[in-house]
């Protein structure tokens, strides 16, 4: 397979030992298909063992391995490297999440935000005797937005996060979208009143960076907006 | 549980749907005062034109809601802006105080220009 020479800048940083994140830089052969993740396994096994990032499945499900390289939210598994253009890579953590070490980011915040919305189904009409059915359009309307991995990418892209760390982010307000239009869930109005304030839904103010960053292409923004319709229906 | 996000007012979802609503009625006012004011002259637009048109009750009513929706319109939006970036509770306070002081003068200032130029 033909290899290629490509250089590296990664963000470094341990709390404990530095005051300020740093910058390395490699310069490594690879495949010329090899992904992000692959490049990132390289350096780790056979370069430089203090480097730490996140990993698991290696195939876009598990949402472990989000990174920002060239300035995009990416997942590190399934972006392979030519879709840079140029042979440099600039690897960083996740912006908007503090950094533990290297490129794995603290998501504590992330999930606990995401814990507030209930992600779960709520039921309050008596159980049906077979199983849950839902017809086509039904399902249709959260077909979408159920295919969340829960990486990340979206709600670090979000520049309203970065200003307002307290704001619930878009990851949170599309897994509240996609239990609010599910036909068998009676949470609607719970998660409603959840995400209906200054610091939930309203912070959004519409700016497409979590539909550009999600690498499940899911229009993130359009299932907010369909939220906010929503909640103003409800509350005239 | 508690919230992990502040819980602040919950007036996001009007706030919001005004934004809307102004924006909507700035963008037809917009249109309908380049169309009054610039483009249905002959020749070159001067001074007396406007003066005239200014004299009609009807007219300062729509600049008068137009000058109501610009101020609501564009402070509302710096308002979201400072909730945006600044966090200290006193210091929204100040300036939200003086965000409406300056929406206040705003007004004031196009009210008067609006009232004296149709008491001419």
């Amino acid at each position: 397979m033909a290899k290629q020479k490509i250089k590296l800048k990664i963000l470094r940083y341990t709390p404990e030992k530095q005051k300020k994140p740093y910058w390395s830089t490699y310069q490594l052969e690879v495949d010329q298909d090899s992904t992000v993740l692959d490049v990132l396994n390289e350096i780790h096994w056979n370069i430089d063992g203090s480097l730490s990032y996140r990993r698991s499945c290696r195939s876009a499900i598990c949402g472990s391995c989000a990174l920002k390289v060239n300035g995009q939210n990416i997942l590190a598994c399934e972006t392979p490297i030519h879709k840079f253009k140029g042979k440099k890579l600039k690897i960083e953590p996740l912006p908007g999440f503090p950094i533990i070490k290297d490129l794995v980011v603290d998501m504590d915040n992330f999930f606990e935000k995401l814990r507030q919305i209930k992600p779960f189904l709520i039921l309050k009409k008596p159980l049906p005797d077979k199983e849950f059915t839902q017809s086509p359009e039904q399902f249709s309307e959260i077909r979408e937005s159920i295919l969340c991995i829960l990486c990340g990418a979206c709600t670090s892209s979000c520049p309203s996060l970065w200003s307002n760390k307290d704001y619930l982010g878009p990851a949170s307000l599309l897994k509240a979208y996609r239990f609010i239009f599910d036909s068998r869930d009676d949470g609607a109005m719970e998660r409603i009143d959840m995400i209906n304030d200054r610091n939930g839904i309203w912070r959004c103010h519409t700016i497409f960076n979590c539909m550009e960053a999600c690498p499940k292409n899911i229009n993130i923004t359009e299932y907010i907006s369909k939220l906010k319709v929503k909640i103003v229906e409800n509350s005239i | 549980m508690k919230k992990n996000f502040k819980e602040t007012s919950k007036t996001g979802a009007r706030v919001w749907l005004f934004q809307r609503i102004s924006a909507i009625i700035l963008f037809v006012l917009l249109i309908l005062h380049f169309v009054t004011y610039h483009f249905i002259n002959k020749g070159i637009i001067k001074y007396t034109d406007i003066m005239e048109k200014m004299k009609s009750p009807w007219f300062n009513l729509i600049q008068f809601i137009f000058l109501l929706t610009a101020v609501y319109h564009g402070f509302n939006g710096i308002w979201m802006m400072v909730e945006d970036y600044v966090h200290p509770k006193l210091m929204r306070i100040v300036l939200f105080g003086i965000i409406v002081i300056i929406a206040f003068c705003l007004l004031f200032i196009g009210m008067l220009t609006i009232f004296k130029v149709s008491n001419l």
